[in-house]
C-alpha cells in the first residue's frame, strides 16, 4: 500500500516539478493524437460526406414500368422500400405530347420540387413553377417560339381514344379530331441543362391532370439514392422482385463513374492519413525520446541509491502513461473540433461522431509514448552509474 | 574558434544532431509531400471525373433547335450536319490541351434482315491521331463510355483495321438473337452494308438498343459521306465562377480585359465558345449534369486536400519546434558553463542557432526529396500517375523549415540566458 502511494508521488512530482518539459512532451502527445484522431474520422467520413456531393450528378436509379405505365400507388410502394435516410429525391414523371401554336412538344409532368434535387445540376433562368399555371419551359423550346420568363401560352392536348403509349410520337396529335383541351400557362423560367431536357416544357402533376383529364400515371421516376453500388443494387433486386409493375434499373453511368472516382478519393485520403500518421508518431517518438534522455542523470542517481532497472522503467512507464492519456484525451478533442470544423467548411454539413475513436486514440498515444520512453531509459540503466554521475 | 565549435558540437554529440535532423527531415517530408498532392490533385481527380463521360456537345446550328426534339423517326430529313474533315480543328484551339477526347457522331437508320428497323450510329472508338503538334491521341467511346460492360466480345479497335465490324446493344442483341462473331446486313437508306459483331454492350441506358459502326460504315449507309451529326467533346475545365456565368449568358457583354481573361481561363464556357469558332456552324453546349457537377467536386476534394495539409503542416511544424525546444533546454550545463567562463550572450545565441540551423538544412533537404518520394508514391498507389512538381514546393518548404526551426530555438534560448550559471552547474 505504502508502496503504491510512494509510487504516484513519485510520478506526480516528476510530472508537476519538470513544468516546462513536461509541456513539451505533452504539446507533442496532443499534436500527435489530434492527427490521428481527426484524420480518422475524416478518412472514415468522407464517402458519405463525398457520395452526397456525387449525387450533384443526378439520379443513379430509374423505375420504369414493366408494362405500359405505373400507377402513382405502385411508385409510392417502390420508393418506401427504400430507407429514408438515404434517399435524396424521387421525382416520378409523366411524358405527353402537347401542342402549343399547333406544334408538338414533349409535355413532362412531374413534383418539381423533387425534381430540384434529383437534378441538382438543372439552370433555370427565371423561377421554377411555384403554383398552378406554372409552366417550365427548356431553352429550344424557347428559342422556337420566342418564348421569355413571364410570357404565356397555351397547351393544347388531344385526348387519344386507342390507347395512348408513353414514348410519344410527335405528329400523333396531329390527325386527331376529337375536340382538344386547353390550358393557359405562364412561364416561370427557361431551364438549360445541355441535353434533352432542353426540348421538353415541365409542369406539375396536378395542372398535366386538369389538362388531359386523366389521373396520374407515371412512365419514369427518376431517384437520386446517397448508397454504394452494392446496396443500390440490392434495393434494386428487392423493388424489382417485391412491387409489382415497377422495374428499378441502375443509371449506370452515374453509378459506375461514382464507384471508381469515390475509390480512388477514398484511397488517397487513406493513403494521406497513413503517411500522416507515420510521420507525426516518429515525431512525437523522439521529443519524447529527447525528453526523457535529458534524465539520464536522475536514472544513475536512483541506481546509485540502490533502484532496481524494473522499478524505474516502472516510474518512467507510468509517467508515460499518464502523459500520453491526457495528451491523447487532449488530442481526441481537438481533433474531433478540426474534422467537425473540415466538414463545416468543405461540405458544409456535420460530422459523425465515432465514439469508439476516442478510447483508440488514447491507447495509440499511450502505446506510442510509453514505446518512445521505453527506449532511453533502458539505454540509460544498461549503464554504469558512476559513469553517468560524472557525465560521461 | 566558433567553425571548431560547431564542428565539434557536430562530432560529439552527432547522436542528438541526427535526431534533430530526423525529426525535420520528416516535418520537411510531410510538407513536400502533402503540398505537391495538394497542388496536383485537382488535376488529377479532374481525370477521374472523366469516367462521367464528355462535358460538351457540338451541334450544327440548324440543327440543335430540331434535332433531338424529332431524333425517333425522321432522320435525315433536317439536312444539318457538321463537316468531318474539321474534326483535328479541335485541337487546335486555345485550351487544346485541356481536350482530352473527343469522338464524332452520326446517326442513321438501317433494316435488319427481319425487317425490323434499327438506329445504327457511326463513331471513333480508339481513333489515333497525330497532331500538328506532334502530339498523339487515341480518342473515341472506349474512353467516353468507360462505364460500358461489354458483355461479350471486345471493342472494335481502329488500330488493327477492323473494318465492316459492328458493336450491338445488349437488348437488341438479345431481341434478334445476334451474338458475337455473326455476320449482319444491315440495309440503309443509300447501301446495304454486311458487317461482323465484334462485341455486344450493356450501357444500362438507350443505347442498349442501338449497333454501333465506325464513321465510314455509318456514312455508307445512310449516304452521309464526310457528314457527322454531333461530336462529344471530353475537356478539362475550371470551377464556373461568376465572370464564367457572366459570358456563358452572352460574351458580348464582357470588357475587353474580362473578356481576355475568360477566353484564357479554362472555363467551359470559354472552350465551348472557342469550338464554335473552329467547327463551322456548329453551336456547342455544355453538358449541365457533368460540367457542374465535376466543378463541384473537383472544389470539395481540393479544400479538403488543403485543409489535410494545413494541418498536416501544422504538425510538422510544432513537431519540429517542440523538439528544437527540447534539444536546446537539455544543454543547461553545457551553456552555464559558457557563461561561467565569460561567454556572452550573443555569442552563445549565436553559437545555438548556426547548429540548429546547420542541422536544419541537412535534414531539410533529406527531408525534401524522401517527400517527393512520397508524393510519387501516394501519385502511383491512387491514381496510377506520377505527380507533376511543382517548383512552388521548393520555396514554401525552406521557408517553412527556416521559421519552424528558429521559432523552436527562440523560447528555449530566453531560457538558457536567463540562467544564473552558479545554479546550473550545481545541478539544481
Amino acid at each position: 500500500m505504502k508502496k503504491r502511494q510512494m509510487y504516484i508521488r513519485m510520478v506526480t512530482a516528476s510530472l508537476l516539478r519538470r513544468r516546462s518539459r513536461m509541456v513539451i512532451a505533452l504539446l507533442a502527445i496532443a499534436i500527435g493524437a489530434t492527427i490521428l484522431s481527426g484524420l480518422v474520422t475524416i478518412y472514415v467520413d468522407v464517402p458519405r460526406q463525398m457520395g452526397a456531393q456525387f449525387r450533384n450528378y443526378g439520379a443513379n436509379m430509374i423505375f420504369t414500368a414493366t408494362e405500359d405505365v405505373m400507377s402513382a400507388e405502385s411508385v409510392e410502394s417502390a420508393i418506401s422500400v427504400i430507407p429514408e435516410s438515404e434517399l435524396v429525391g424521387a421525382a416520378p414523371y409523366r411524358y405527353e405530347t402537347v401542342r402549343i401554336n399547333d406544334i408538338a412538344v414533349m409535355a413532362a409532368a412531374t413534383r418539381l420540387d423533387e425534381v430540384q434535387k434529383t437534378s441538382p445540376f438543372w439552370d433555370v433562368s427565371g423561377d421554377w413553377p411555384a403554383g398552378p399555371g406554372d409552366i417550365m419551359i427548356g431553352k429550344t423550346v424557347a428559342q422556337t417560339y420566342n418564348l421569355k420568363a413571364g410570357s404565356r401560352l397555351t397547351c393544347t392536348y388531344a385526348p387519344v381514344s386507342e390507347g395512348s403509349s408513353d414514348t410519344a410520337d410527335p405528329e400523333a396529335g396531329e390527325e386527331d379530331i376529337v375536340p382538344d383541351n386547353y390550358k393557359d400557362f405562364t412561364v416561370s423560367g427557361i431551364l438549360d441543362t445541355g441535353g434533352n431536357e432542353e426540348d421538353y416544357v415541365y409542369m406539375s402533376i396536378e395542372d398535366m391532370e386538369e389538362l388531359t383529364g386523366e389521373p396520374a400515371t407515371y412512365d419514369v421516376c427518376e431517384l437520386s439514392i446517397s448508397a454504394t453500388s452494392d446496396e443500390l443494387n440490392i434495393i434494386k433486386d428487392e423493388i424489382t422482385d417485391s412491387v409489382e409493375g415497377v422495374t428499378a434499373r441502375l443509371v449506370k453511368k452515374v453509378t459506375e463513374s461514382e464507384t471508381t472516382v469515390l475509390s480512388k478519393l477514398q484511397a488517397l485520403v487513406l493513403l494521406v492519413t497513413v503517411v500522416v500518421l507515420a510521420l507525426t508518431m516518429i515525431c512525437v517518438a523522439t521529443t519524447m525520446t529527447a525528453v526523457v534522455a535529458e534524465r539520464r542523470k536522475e536514472i544513475g542517481l536512483r541506481k546509485a541509491l540502490g533502484a532496481s532497472d524494473s522499478s524505474i522503467v516502472y516510474e518512467f512507464m507510468g509517467e508515460g502513461i499518464v502523459l500520453g492519456a491526457v495528451g491523447g484525451l487532449l488530442g481526441a478533442i481537438l481533433g474531433f473540433i478540426f474534422a467537425q470544423a473540415v466538414s463545416v467548411n468543405v461540405f458544409n454539413s456535420s460530422i459523425t461522431i465515432m465514439p469508439l475513436l476516442t478510447p483508440v486514440t488514447i491507447i495509440v498515444s499511450v502505446i506510442v509514448t510509453a514505446i518512445a520512453c521505453l527506449i532511453p531509459v533502458r539505454s540509460a540503466t544498461d549503464v554504469d552509474p558512476a559513469l553517468v554521475l560524472k557525465g560521461e | 574558434m566558433f567553425i571548431r565549435m560547431i564542428a565539434k558540437a557536430f562530432v560529439r554529440q552527432w547522436k542528438k544532431m541526427a535526431m534533430i535532423a530526423f525529426t525535420i527531415a520528416l516535418g520537411a517530408s510531410l510538407a513536400t509531400a502533402m503540398l505537391s498532392v495538394m497542388m496536383d490533385v485537382g488535376d488529377k481527380i479532374n481525370q477521374e471525373l472523366k469516367a462521367y463521360g464528355a462535358n460538351i456537345n457540338v451541334v450544327p446550328k440548324g440543327n440543335s433547335v430540331i434535332s433531338e426534339l424529332y431524333d425517333v423517326g425522321d432522320e435525315n430529313v433536317t439536312g444539318a450536319y457538321l463537316n468531318e474533315s474539321e474534326l483535328g480543328k479541335i485541337k487546335t484551339i486555345f485550351w487544346a490541351f485541356n481536350i482530352v477526347d473527343y469522338a464524332p457522331f452520326i446517326t442513321t437508320e438501317a433494316v435488319l434482315e427481319d425487317g425490323s428497323f434499327v438506329e445504327v450510329t457511326g463513331t471513333w472508338f480508339n481513333h489515333h491521331m497525330e497532331l500538328p503538334t506532334g502530339e498523339q491521341l487515341d480518342a473515341g467511346l472506349n474512353s467516353l463510355r468507360s462505364w460500358w460492360d461489354i458483355t461479350s466480345g471486345r471493342w472494335i479497335d481502329e488500330q488493327t483495321n477492323d473494318k465492316s465490324v459492328a458493336m450491338v446493344g445488349s437488348t437488341l442483341a438479345k431481341k434478334e438473337g445476334i451474338s458475337v462473331n455473326d455476320d449482319i446486313t444491315l440495309k440503309g437508306i443509300a447501301s446495304d452494308v454486311t458487317v461482323k459483331v465484334v462485341g455486344i454492350y450493356d450501357s444500362g441506358g438507350e443505347e442498349d438498343d442501338y449497333i454501333y459502326v465506325p464513321v465510314d460504315i455509318a456514312q455508307l449507309l445512310g449516304g452521309l459521306d464526310g457528314k457527322i451529326d454531333s461530336i462529344e467533346v471530353s475537356a478539362l475545365t475550371t470551377p464556373d465562377n461568376e465572370l464564367a456565368q457572366k459570358a456563358a449568358r452572352d460574351p458580348g457583354s464582357l470588357s475587353v480585359s474580362q473578356y481576355e481573361t475568360w477566353y484564357c481561363t479554362a472555363y467551359v464556357s470559354s472552350i465551348c465558345y472557342q469550338i464554335e469558332e473552329v467547327i463551322t456552324d456548329s453551336v456547342a453546349s455544355a453538358v449541365r449534369q457533368v460540367a457542374s457537377s465535376e466543378g463541384t467536386i473537383l472544389e470539395k476534394t481540393q479544400l479538403l486536400m488543403i485543409l489535410i495539409t494545413i494541418l498536416s503542416m501544422i504538425g510538422a511544424a510544432l513537431g519540429i519546434c517542440n523538439l528544437v525546444t527540447a534539444s536546446v533546454m537539455e544543454r543547461s550545463q553545457e551553456i552555464g558553463l559558457m557563461k561561467a567562463i565569460g561567454a556572452h550572450n550573443g555569442a552563445i545565441t549565436g553559437l545555438v542557432i548556426t547548429e540548429i540551423m546547420c542541422t536544419a538544412v541537412i535534414g531539410g533537404i533529406a527531408g525534401f526529396f524522401a517527400g517527393l518520394g512520397f508524393a510519387q508514391i501516394i501519385g502511383h498507389t491512387v491514381f496510377d500517375s506520377a505527380i507533376n512538381m511543382r517548383p512552388m514546393v521548393i520555396p514554401v518548404v525552406t521557408v517553412l523549415v527556416f521559421i519552424v526551426t528558429l521559432t523552436g530555438c527562440i523560447p528555449a534560448i530566453r531560457m538558457l540566458l536567463n540562467l544564473h550559471p552558479t545554479e546550473v552547474l550545481h545541478g539544481r
